[in-house]
């Protein structure tokens, strides 16, 4: 695939056509990453690409398909989302994706309006006297913030991670926002650990260095979990992000087999 | 004046032989009062007449404009945008799929997802109806092999080299590619036939035709080596 540190133009020809493997398509987007030749190219093949698609012959629309499309719409007036969700391996990806969305930000909105609430209640009764309960409110309302930022901003990636087809399948969303080093995870239909283990979630970096922990969680009784804002150093690229059991305490490396992994999109 | 700059940026990054006058990134010579863009409507028609550029950048800026409606929520905004392509939506994805339920299945999903999410589509990203045409193969594609949509290859649609707003343009590009194509040896148009409309990888097409893989690359270089030839002459 790569002659001379470069990728071969039918390489990045299959890869715009969708045809390569997910391996294949991490190779390529790794390379792409640091290499602004083959971004030119691909762009190149791609405009190509678009071309052929475009050059078509022409079919006639069926009938009442302008109909059917506008009474579609009108249906489904209500504001869009603004973040863009791009789910991986997921049966009903938009459907589901619009569900997720509001759902998360009301659960964070509630957690803001309790972590307010209870900041407040402290402030009016220790004021004067205890600045350690200002400073806990301080800090607990920018993580808050940040917690909102993260899941609001509009470059940050959303990822669906799942570990195959039959329903309920054990699968989980990441939202990661690299340049703040923020993580939301939520996973559901996690399957019981074992005694001693735990879920460890893990950042693959996009430029080949090694895992980064990214937090242990264990699923509830209905086999839910989140992760909100683990400790990340910011600015790293993820590639992918992938889940592993390891022992309670967790570990610095992960242990195969990977249960749920999924791509971060390209950007 | 806002918009005419827009439009006179959308305009810069396309080649063609008026480029200089529009690009604004270095000083222009042309006093702003009497570049093209800044012209009423009926002089504009004079200017498209003389060079084509202004209207290149009209057109682009027109699917820009009406995606800002669709944010907003206006319906007729969308309608418009599906009359001025879903013939062509509809087309790809009749071509993948042979089947006119599948491909309107294709073509409603795919113009949905513009009303649901028009800013998917990003400013200075390519013209719109190329894009368009792309995420229609690639869901018919998905449609075809029973697969998960790609979402994350939208992210790859890049058309950003070519401008292909203008319909005039877009006609005359489309007719060389179809003329290249037909012309491409037959088992050059085999492989791109499998691996663009049946979305096979190398190996795929490999073990469909019997062909050895390197031949199949070969195959699938030369033809696209012809077609940007053609393109760039």
């Amino acid at each position: 695939m790569n002659t001379g540190g470069h990728i071969e133009q039918e390489d990045l020809a299959l890869y715009a056509m969708n045809g390569a493997t997910p391996a294949e398509s991490a190779a390529v987007r790794s390379h792409l990453d640091q290499c602004p030749a083959c971004r030119a190219e691909l762009e190149k093949i791609a405009a190509d690409l678009s071309l052929v698609a475009m050059s078509v012959d022409e079919q006639p629309l069926p009938e009442g398909a302008r109909q059917r499309f506008m009474d579609r719409i009108a249906a489904a007036p209500e504001q869009k989302p603004r973040v863009e969700v791009i789910p991986i391996a997921s049966a009903k990806p938009t459907r589901r994706a619009a569900v997720w969305i509001p759902w998360s930000i009301a659960a964070v909105m509630a957690l803001v309006a309790v972590l307010l609430g209870v900041g407040n209640f402290s402030l009016q009764h220790e004021l004067a006297t205890d600045n350690y309960q200002i400073a806990q409110f301080a800090a607990d309302s920018q993580h808050a913030q940040k917690v909102l930022d993260v899941l609001t901003a509009p470059d940050a990636q959303h990822v669906v991670l799942t570990a195959g087809k039959a329903a309920p399948v054990p699968s989980a969303r990441a939202v990661y926002l690299a340049s703040r080093g923020g993580l939301v995870l939520e996973a559901s239909n996690l399957g019981p650990l074992p005694e001693g283990k735990t879920y460890e979630l893990w950042v693959i970096p996009s430029n080949g260095s090694a895992p980064i922990p990214a937090g242990l969680f264990r699923p509830d009784a209905k086999g839910s979990a989140s992760l909100i804002l683990p400790d990340l150093p910011v600015n790293v690229q993820a590639k992918a992000f992938g889940v592993t059991i390891e022992r309670a305490a967790g570990s610095p490396t992960p242990t195969l087999p990977i249960v749920l992994s999924g791509a971060a999109p390209t950007s | 004046m806002q918009t005419n700059v827009r439009m006179a940026q959308a305009a810069s990054s396309a080649v063609l032989p008026c480029v200089s006058l529009m690009t604004d990134n270095s000083p222009n010579p042309i006093p702003s009062g009497f570049r093209s863009l800044d012209r009423t409507p009926e002089e504009s028609r004079d200017a498209d007449a003389e060079c084509g550029m202004a209207q290149k950048g009209m057109a682009l800026s027109e699917d820009e404009q009406l995606l800002d409606r669709v944010a907003k929520g206006d319906q007729q905004a969308m309608g418009q945008i599906f009359d001025r392509y879903s013939r062509m939506v509809y087309s790809v994805a009749f071509r993948v799929l042979s089947d006119s339920g599948y491909a309107e299945d294709v073509l409603q999903d795919v113009f949905f997802k513009v009303w649901r999410e028009p800013h998917t589509f990003l400013k200075g990203r390519g013209s719109l109806g190329a894009w368009l045409a792309v995420v229609a193969r690639n869901r018919a594609i998905d449609a075809l092999r029973r697969r998960k949509p790609t979402d994350s290859v939208e992210d790859v649609v890049l058309v950003a080299s070519t401008n292909l707003a203008a319909e005039s343009e877009r006609n005359t590009m489309i007719e060389m590619v179809r003329k290249v194509m037909k012309a491409l040896p037959l088992e050059q148009q085999a492989s791109m036939e499998l691996a663009y409309f049946e979305g096979l990888s190398h190996s795929e097409i490999a073990a469909r035709t019997g062909d050895p893989l390197g031949t199949v690359k070969t195959r699938i270089r030369s033809a696209l080596i012809t077609l940007r030839k053609a393109l760039e002459s």
